[in-house]
């Protein structure tokens, strides 16, 4: 089978600057493809090339056998747009937002009507549906944005960072929502800078940073390439200076890196179980309290440090 | 104290850093000033007010009379006021009005002179009428051309007729007999039309202002679109306070060991500080650019004081009644153009009848005064009254503004 | 078409869901039309303001400035003396006339009287209120240098005996000086365009013109507001969502354009309608004209400002950018202060500006009784400033 989407060699330069540099991976349908990079990696460009957004300096994208270069009209129509921002009409009722951004994808009459009752009741937005976007809350307006990209029944999907900024219970709304709509057949390009959502929702992960894709795969396949790698994090507990700590445990032979967040000092070891006693020894004989320890088996974060030796959120 | 100013500094360099708000707060004033000197002629050196009215003459006359009205017409007196364009044909004449290329059309017609005064010992021929062909549109204009040809043909009517009179009283008091009644008449109708002008009982005694006593229009335009645009600036003001709120910050100030009267004098302070800064330099760049003097700089200073205190009073009364910032900017917006309207500020000076008295309470009215008579030569003396209504307006705003800010809680939560 | 249709109808549901907007829509453009126009509370804002000093109060006295008050040109105001040196030391007045005490007296007992005016020299509108002046005091005194003639011929003949002939003489002549003045043939006829409007009076004109200017500025401020709108739309993000439908970039530019000419339409009527039903302005003899001049002014003012938003970056540098463009050629235009009264060469220059156009459109209409022929030429003008700016805004339209 064809894939729905295939990029060959997508470039984009600004000026001096070369913001995507040659992108290239294809998306089967029915599956969900993360894009996964830090800020500035070059995920909104992309995305915004194969929406007919820019224009790419060089190279394609063929969507649904449509090429984004030459037949974008044709591209608008099969694909759905969910954008980083909230992209709707303040003053306009959810209502009012999703008739007129179906009307902009041609439909009309009774079918729109259907399609938007069909849509609120997707987003679980029926009982609000009258009231301005103003007086909703971050995340029903984040609903009602992905509920515009939907309406004209999108053969993919784009969504980008669609989690940047809301509370942990609308992004778990969202995130069970994306799980929805693959399972019923849409297929799902997904950028994001959350290594956690590219784990939970993909079939598939791209990596890119600084505008190149550097690794494309499962996740077994994407963390194979670290080799077996745990990582192993120590809780220290707030306003801890770790640093003395850092430079210690970096003497360690068996300690590939060291890096902290989030109260916690975050080792990568070949072996956890066999690296914890020396560490937390010592930890100890520096006047360390570590209050709790995880062992991670590998993940995507550690993919992105091995490949580019920077962590995913720095 | 020191937090007040703290907070109105704030304000005034986080206003005065959005270059949209300086459009309206500087540019447009400016501008507008600018445009209506132009239009007025303040700024060119032929003067404002009505001049170069084009006028076309046909004199189909062609004797004494018509001659005689061409030439008044075309008299070095009048040579500002008109520029006449003889044509000889009527057709054509009408024909440019019509196309709005000119204000009027005087035809003076076949005869004329013939049916005021015999030729010839011939009698008077019939009525001959010059007739006025006007531009509707310039109503101004055409009236003063009429005017000048019904004065013209007073002064013949008046010849006619005193010389009709004088011989028919020499007549009648047998002064002169009836054989001699022809000749006397021509006689006395030639003196009279020599001395034409001497008939007239009353006189013009006409002189010119002299010139260095007048100040420019400008001096005047300029103050009073300044104030125009300062309730707008004092509208960015008020509405500082409830963007604030809107966003969080406000409640962020309020946990910090500030009061909440220090924040709402902190923001009166701020608002007051942008319309003083808005004025000083609109006043400033009109007095280096335009070459405009308003006299006595400590009376100006106090003036733009007190004027630019009653407007806060007005800014912050605005943001006490307005529940968001779009509010306060639209209401702003009319008020500042409707204060403007009756306060003078559109044409620099004060609207006639009751639009006068509504306008007395706006900033607008009374700043307008201030800068009138200082640009007439006035000083602080002269101004105590126009010091006392803005103080006065200041006050009573300011108090009702907070009053009804405590009232709202704004400050609270 | 149905897109364009969705794009205008929101753009106008967007427009109007605050409840401000009404106030700039109507009640504004009401207040200051109404106000202009003198119809409330009075105004002559047009007139030329001139002070008289009545120091004689007599009947004579009272005549000139009756006849002065009859004039169209200018607007006498009666004051004591040092309230009329005030106002003339003010710039408030183009000249002040003195009407000396025992004028009346003198003029009656044969002789000259000398009235005291003064010009201001800066302002040329001093000429004009000298002519009316002239021609008022010629009108009121005729009789009497009538008869002053008449007894000045008698005298050179033969003196007379004494003061009490002498006056019988003179009252003689004044009598039957009155008398054939009032039976002097009419000497002038005013005329006007055959197709001009029944607008006589000076309040009338004032009214047409404050009802025409009114309209221009209140309607082009906001239409040139596309530029805000545009602005709005890059700002919510919804402009690039727009982008990523199949929505043509025609399509939105003509919806965009359909939404704000109609509700500039929409209130053009309304303040035609206000100016029909309570200033009596003649806007209703030629609806098909009237509609071209309507809908040729509005395409050049949507088309400014959708020129205008493709050089501001945010919603307030338009709207501040707007106004400010509004107003001042609204002013330039002829629409706060008559064309009439510019200087030529102004006058010449305000010609680069649609509002001075659609000024002029609107005065042939409402004064001239111009049908579709006459509006033609503004139109077409209009319509060419609309394609230049067209073509400026659409080519220079990015939707970022």
């Amino acid at each position: 089978m064809s894939p729905i989407l295939e990029v060959q060699n997508l470039v984009k330069k600004f000026g001096d600057l070369t913001a995507v540099d040659g992108v290239s991976f294809d998306i089967q349908e029915g599956e969900v493809f993360s894009l996964l990079g830090p800020n500035g990696a070059g995920k909104t460009t992309t995305i915004s090339m194969l929406s007919c957004l820019l224009e790419p300096t060089s190279g394609d994208a063929v969507i649904a056998g449509h090429s984004v270069t030459r037949d974008a009209l044709e591209v608008k129509g099969v694909i759905g747009v969910v954008p980083q921002e909230i992209a709707l009409y303040e003053e306009l009722s959810a209502r009012e937002n999703l008739t007129f951004w179906g009307q902009m994808y041609g439909l009309g009459g009774n079918a729109l009507k259907t399609r938007v009752n069909e849509v609120l009741e997707q987003i679980g937005l029926v009982d609000r549906a009258k009231d301005k976007i103003k007086t909703y809350s971050g995340g029903m307006k984040r609903r009602v944005n992905i509920g515009v990209g939907l309406l004209h029944k999108p053969r993919l999907l784009f969504m980008d960072e669609p989690t940047v900024g809301i509370d942990p219970q609308s992004r778990r709304s969202i995130l069970d929502s994306v799980k929805d709509l693959n399972k019923a057949g849409m297929t799902v390009l997904y950028t994001t800078h959350y290594m956690e959502e590219a784990e939970e929702l993909s079939h598939r992960v791209g990596i890119v940073d600084q505008g190149k894709m550097i690794a494309i795969g499962t996740q077994k396949e994407l963390t194979q390439l670290v080799g077996e790698n745990e990582t192993l994090r120590l809780h220290t507990g707030e306003n801890v200076d770790v640093q003395p700590l850092m430079d210690a445990l970096k003497e360690l032979p068996y300690v590939i890196h060291v890096s902290a967040s989030d109260n916690m000092v975050v080792l990568i070891v070949p072996e956890a179980d066999d690296a914890l006693p020396p560490v937390l020894g010592k930890a100890d004989r520096l006047g360390y309290k570590i209050r709790s320890v995880d062992i991670q088996e590998p993940n995507l974060e550690a993919v992105f440090l091995k490949l580019t030796g920077k962590a995913l959120r720095d | 104290m020191k937090k007040i100013l703290q907070i109105g500094w704030k304000d005034l360099r986080v206003i005065f850093r959005d270059r949209a708000a300086l459009i309206l707060m500087l540019l447009a004033p400016f501008a507008m000033t600018v445009g209506m000197g132009l239009v007025t002629g303040a700024l060119s050196s032929s003067g404002g007010g009505l001049s170069q009215v084009p006028v076309v003459v046909v004199n189909l006359d062609q004797s004494t009379l018509g001659n005689a009205l061409v030439e008044v017409l075309k008299s070095p007196e009048l040579s500002k006021l008109l520029v006449v364009e003889e044509n000889n044909d009527v057709t054509a004449a009408r024909a440019l009005l019509d196309a709005d290329q000119t204000a009027a059309v005087v035809i003076i017609p076949v005869g004329f002179t013939a049916s005021v005064i015999p030729q010839d010992g011939q009698a008077i021929s019939a009525d001959a009428q010059i007739e006025i062909y006007k531009n509707p549109s310039r109503t101004i204009s055409t009236g003063v051309v009429q005017s000048i040809v019904e004065s013209f043909l007073n002064e013949v009517e008046t010849g006619r007729i005193g010389g009709q009179v004088a011989v028919a009283q020499l007549l009648a008091s047998g002064l002169v007999p009836q054989q001699q009644a022809v000749q006397v008449g021509m006689q006395i109708g030639t003196r009279l039309a020599n001395e034409r002008g001497n008939l007239q009982t009353l006189i013009l005694n006409t002189r010119q202002a002299s010139v260095s006593e007048a100040p420019s229009f400008l001096m005047y335009i300029a103050p009073g679109f300044a104030l125009l645009f300062l309730m707008y600036t004092v509208s960015l003001g008020g509405k500082t306070l409830l963007t604030e709120r809107q966003e969080g910050t406000l409640t962020r100030l309020m946990t910090t060991p500030t009061g909440p009267s220090q924040v709402l004098v902190g923001k009166m302070a701020g608002t007051y500080m942008l319309g003083l800064a808005q004025m000083t330099i609109l006043i400033t760049a009109s007095a280096l650019l335009l070459g405009l003097r308003w006299g006595d700089p400590l009376a100006m200073v106090i003036l733009l004081l007190t004027t630019v205190a009653a407007a806060t009073g007005w800014g912050m009364l605005l943001a006490a009644f307005s529940r968001t910032p779009g509010q306060v900017s639209s209401i702003g917006m009319a008020m500042t153009l409707l204060f403007g309207l009756v306060g003078g500020s559109f044409f620099g000076g004060v609207m006639p009848g009751v639009i006068g008295y509504i306008g007395m309470l706006t900033p607008n009215y009374w700043g307008q005064k201030g800068f009138n008579t200082l640009a007439n030569g006035g000083n602080m003396q002269d101004l105590l009254p126009v010091y006392a209504a803005t103080l006065v307006m200041a006050a009573i705003l300011l108090v009702i503004s907070i009053f009804i800010f405590r009232r709202k809680g704004l400050l609270q939560k | 078409m149905s897109k364009i249709i969705a794009i205008a109808r929101k753009d106008i549901k967007i427009r109007f869901s605050g409840k401000t907007e009404l106030l700039f829509f109507l009640f504004l453009p009401l207040i200051f039309t109404l106000l202009l126009s003198g119809v409330l509370f009075g105004g002559g804002v047009n007139k030329i303001v001139m002070v008289v000093v009545d120091e004689d109060n007599s009947d004579i006295s009272g005549k000139l400035v009756s006849l002065l008050q009859s004039s169209e040109a200018v607007a006498p105001s009666v004051l004591a003396q040092e309230k009329a040196q005030e106002t003339f030391d003010n710039r408030d007045a183009a000249a002040i006339l003195i009407i000396p005490s025992g004028m009346e007296s003198s003029l009656k007992a044969g002789q000259t009287v000398s009235l005291d005016f003064t010009l201001d020299p800066s302002n040329n509108n001093g000429l004009a209120v000298q002519q009316e002046v002239q021609k008022a005091i010629g009108q009121i005194s005729r009789s009497l240098a009538v008869a002053n003639a008449s007894t000045r011929e008698a005298e050179q003949i033969q003196p007379f005996t004494d003061a009490t002939q002498r006056q019988a003489y003179y009252d003689q002549s004044l009598a039957t000086g009155q008398q054939m003045f009032d039976t002097a043939p009419v000497r002038i006829v005013i005329t006007q365009p055959e197709n001009a409007a029944e607008i006589q009076s000076q309040k009338e004109t004032q009214a047409a013109q404050a009802s025409a200017g009114q309209l221009i500025i209140w309607v082009f401020i906001p239409l040139l507001g596309t530029s805000e709108l545009m602005a709005y739309e890059r700002v919510w993000g919804t402009l690039r969502r727009l982008v990523t439908t199949p929505t043509r970039k025609p399509t939105f530019l003509l919806g965009t354009i359909t939404g704000q000419l109609s509700s500039g339409l929409v209130q053009m009527l309304m303040l035609v309608v206000i100016g029909v039903v309570l200033l009596k302005v003649p806007w209703g003899q030629n609806p098909l004209a009237l509609l071209l001049l309507l809908i040729s002014f509005g395409l050049a003012s949507v088309a400014m400002g959708t020129m205008l938003g493709t050089f501001t970056r945010t919603p307030s540098q338009a709207n501040g950018l707007s106004i400010s463009l509004g107003m001042v050629m609204g002013l330039l235009g002829g629409c706060m202060f008559p064309l009439e009264m510019f200087p030529p060469a102004v006058a010449n220059v305000a010609k680069i500006l649609p509002t001075t156009w659609a000024m002029m459109g609107m005065t042939q209409l409402t004064m001239y009784n111009a049908g579709l022929l006459q509006i033609l030429p503004y139109a077409a003008v209009l319509l060419g400033f609309s394609v230049v700016f067209f073509i400026v805004g659409i080519w220079r339209f990015r939707y970022e």
